[in-house]
């Protein structure tokens, strides 16, 4: 094999390959350039470079035409398709934005390491291979990439103990959390002999939903009159002899038991049946334990998403990590470890969708019922937002569980329009700096932005139209991706959890709207002073404010995009 | 027959050796014999032709954990010397030993069986090793084989793992400012012997 058709069949990792090679690169000399004398100021050098790695590496993705509908390389464990390829470019954006708002306030709190921007491009790797990950190993090593540079960045402010204790409190949670997935993958390999999400689909997809006979006895069954049933399967339904033997294959869990049975139907030459076509449709095997190994990775995955009974770390560690760090965790990851779990649910094990469905929906009351209500006694800004961050998951969530097209669409609507809207509150919440004596103080009450309407017109026009979309009012986006997910799960037959998550959104509007009441009439004489906003800061805000008006505008565009992942997923 | 013997010589000096670290009274050479420990427990593993297991016995017991242990010991200023404890949990932990002397034992009985040809019977020959016969790779071969084709890409993953988590490392514990260091006093370190020093 020579270079050239080496280089043409791998191209498919180029965006991962530049990212980690720049990050290489960029360690070796801001190390140089710091290393010297007199410890030179380089974070904002360092700042811009990350910024400029982010955004080729961006480029790299989206220049990548995906000519056919999937592509998979490296022994089918990365794998390139529609899914991957948009979220790829909306955590690439969404970095890029986050970094470039941050500027000021490193500055202001003195974080002079460089190496804390080298941390969020290897946590955009960790995205990123998460993205196209294709087997359990890969994502459980980007997993490890992503949220080891997160317990780092929680805990990076050294002379603060908040920060430490966040830090400490993320990484105890974050390895429990990991090492129930690592339980949960091993589980799988024991049961299957395979990592790999496409043999998953290959065993798993087909099978029964019923009441599962016990082995032994279906075992007897088939020894008595196998090959006659599969003598009749086949003549009758062609399809569904692939589907028996699938079944077999996976009773004794062994691939060499599934060929035997193929042959065997290959050889037969017996005619007439005695059991019937239903009683193997009533029939399926014992998967009790695959559906154990999964609840494992789903709640390993839970953690990371700070759904509700697995969501007692975040607020601690929301507060406490230095706000920069606050505003890329609840912003950035959220997309791409739903990403791992639409491949391992929908892609992989989405004949087991009646068995995982009970679970997630009762996470989804959880989470929905703590986050409208836990958020309503909070006076920190920053904790209200982590509030209201584990209630938007638990709505994207019951999004997840309808299983059908139009939900899988309706999630990634919803994903994309909840990430930008936090970058949008965010970046406002970063750019509002307190004239106050303790100037590294950041941490905001609500009461630090009273009186935003009369000092900043502009600003708070912005923070309460995404306060407003987020809330889910009529004209906004956010209404409308929010009665997606509503639509989805009413279509799905879930009234119930439709009505429960209708009544706690009305709950939880409350706390945006106090927010608005807050910035705007409050009966006090005198508002706060900020400092200036720099231009290349208002520029940015004023650029997502745009995109909210141009999606309420025109949400097409979202919902296209979104329709063709959600089709293209099962391919 | 030397394989044999080396692995007679190898555990008896894991057992001597495990012996020692109870009974040492130094704790640094309690450490030292718990390295030696670890040794030897590789070393019987490498008999066993698990070579990747062993050397991976090595790296982290012995590069890591008994290294990290040495810091502990040495770091505690331990000047307990006192003999008369040795001997009061020794009723206890001679129950708990035999119980499970006595599992060890239960188990090697039920699944260990003896050749049932006896010693002086023709068929008493026909027992051949085949795993000898058999012409293949090492465990370090074939994981290399795997690692650097299959897997090339967590490799990549894992070594980028691995550069954080120095890079992490390095800026959590490394202090620019001059006010609060921890350092150690020299003349305090020079003074001391082994007198004053580390008896348990």
């Amino acid at each position: 094999m020579n270079i050239e058709i080496l280089l043409f069949k791998e191209i498919v990792i180029f965006p991962e390959l530049f990212l980690g090679i720049s990050i290489i690169y960029l360690v070796l000399h801001s190390t140089f350039l710091a290393i010297q004398k007199k410890y030179p100021l380089i974070q904002s050098s360092v700042l811009y470079l990350s910024i400029l790695v982010l955004i080729f590496a961006s480029f790299l993705v989206y220049n990548e035409h995906l000519n056919s509908v999937e592509m998979s390389c490296l022994n089918n464990t990365y794998v390139s398709d529609y899914i991957s390829f948009i979220s790829k470019i909306v955590i690439g954006s969404l970095s890029v934005f986050c970094l470039l708002m941050m500027h000021s306030y490193i500055l202001t709190q003195q974080i002079n390491n460089f190496e804390y921007f080298l941390l969020f491009l290897f946590s955009v790797l960790g995205l990123f291979l998460l993205c196209s990950s294709n087997d359990l190993l890969t994502a459980y090593l980007a997993i490890e990439l992503q949220s080891l540079s997160f317990y780092v960045l929680a805990a990076f402010k050294k002379n603060s103990t908040f920060s430490v204790d966040a830090g400490i409190k993320y990484f105890i949670l974050g390895a429990f959390a990991s090492s129930m997935f690592l339980f949960g993958s091993s589980l799988l390999y024991g049961l299957t002999g395979s990592v790999s999400f496409d043999d998953f689909q290959v065993l798993f997809v087909n099978t029964f939903p019923g009441q599962p006979v016990s082995n032994i006895a279906f075992y007897e069954v088939l020894e008595e009159s196998f090959h006659d049933t599969c003598y009749s399967v086949c003549v009758t339904y062609p399809d569904l002899i692939w589907l028996f033997s699938t079944e077999i294959g996976t009773i004794f869990s062994i691939f060499d038991c599934q060929y035997d049975v193929r042959e065997t139907y290959v050889n037969f030459n017996y005619l007439e049946n005695s059991i019937g076509l239903d009683s193997i449709l009533n029939s399926s095997f014992d998967v009790s334990l695959i559906k154990f190994a999964l609840i494992f990775i789903l709640i390993a995955l839970f953690f990371k998403l700070t759904i509700a009974p697995f969501h007692i770390w975040a607020p601690d560690v929301y507060e406490g990590s230095p706000s920069s760090s606050t505003f890329f965790f609840s912003v950035v990851p959220k997309l791409a470890i739903f990403v791992l779990l639409i491949r391992i649910f929908y892609f992989s094990f989405y004949g087991f969708v009646d068995s995982w469905r009970h679970f997630i929906i009762l996470t989804v009351i959880f989470s929905v019922i703590i986050g409208s209500f836990g958020g309503l006694n909070q006076r920190k800004l920053k904790t209200l937002l982590v509030y209201s961050t584990i209630s938007h998951m638990g709505y994207s969530l019951i999004a997840f569980s309808a299983g059908t097209f139009e939900s899988l669409q309706m999630l990634f609507s919803y994903l994309i329009v909840y990430s930008f809207s936090g970058l949008c509150i965010w970046s406002i919440f970063m750019s509002t700096q307190l004239k106050n004596t303790y100037t590294q103080k950041q941490n905001k009450d609500l009461t630090d932005l009273v009186l935003l309407g009369k000092s900043n017109y502009m600003l708070a026009i912005f923070f309460t139209t995404v306060l407003f979309s987020v809330a889910g009012f009529p004209p906004m986006i956010g209404f409308l991706v929010k009665m997606g997910v509503f639509l989805t799960a009413m279509e799905a037959s879930m009234y119930f959890v439709a009505l429960v998550s209708i009544l706690c959104s009305v709950v939880g509007t409350f706390y945006y709207i106090r927010l608005i009441k807050i910035l705007y009439f409050e009966k006090v004489l005198v508002g706060k002073l900020y400092y200036p906003i720099n231009s290349q800061c208002s520029v940015l805000i004023t650029l997502l404010f745009f995109l909210f008006l141009f999606l309420f505008c025109n949400p097409t565009l979202l919902f296209l995009v979104s329709q063709k992942l959600s089709l293209l997923i099962f391919f | 027959m030397i394989i044999n013997s080396l692995f007679y010589i190898f555990s008896s000096l894991l057992l001597i050796s495990s012996v020692f670290v109870i009974t040492s009274q130094n704790a640094i050479f309690s450490v030292l014999f718990l390295v030696l420990s670890f040794l030897s427990a590789s070393c019987l593993l490498f008999l066993l032709k698990c070579e990747f297991l062993s050397l991976v016995f090595i790296l982290i017991y012995v590069g890591a954990i008994a290294i990290l242990f040495l810091f502990v010991v040495m770091m505690l200023d331990l000047k307990n010397n006192s003999k008369k404890d040795s001997l009061k949990y020794l009723p206890f932990g001679f129950i708990i030993g035999t119980v499970f002397l006595t599992e060890i034992l239960l188990i090697v009985k039920e699944t260990f069986k003896t050749n049932p040809y006896k010693t002086n019977d023709v068929l008493y020959n026909f027992y051949t090793n085949w795993y000898d016969k058999i012409d293949s790779f090492t465990e370090i071969q074939t994981l290399g084989q795997v690692i650097y084709t299959q897997y090339v890409l967590q490799f990549l993953i894992a070594g980028n793992v691995l550069l954080l988590a120095t890079l992490a490392a390095v800026v959590l514990t490394l202090n620019h400012t001059k006010d609060n260091y921890k350092t150690q006093v020299i003349f305090k370190q020079l003074s001391r012997n082994n007198k004053n020093v580390l008896l348990i």
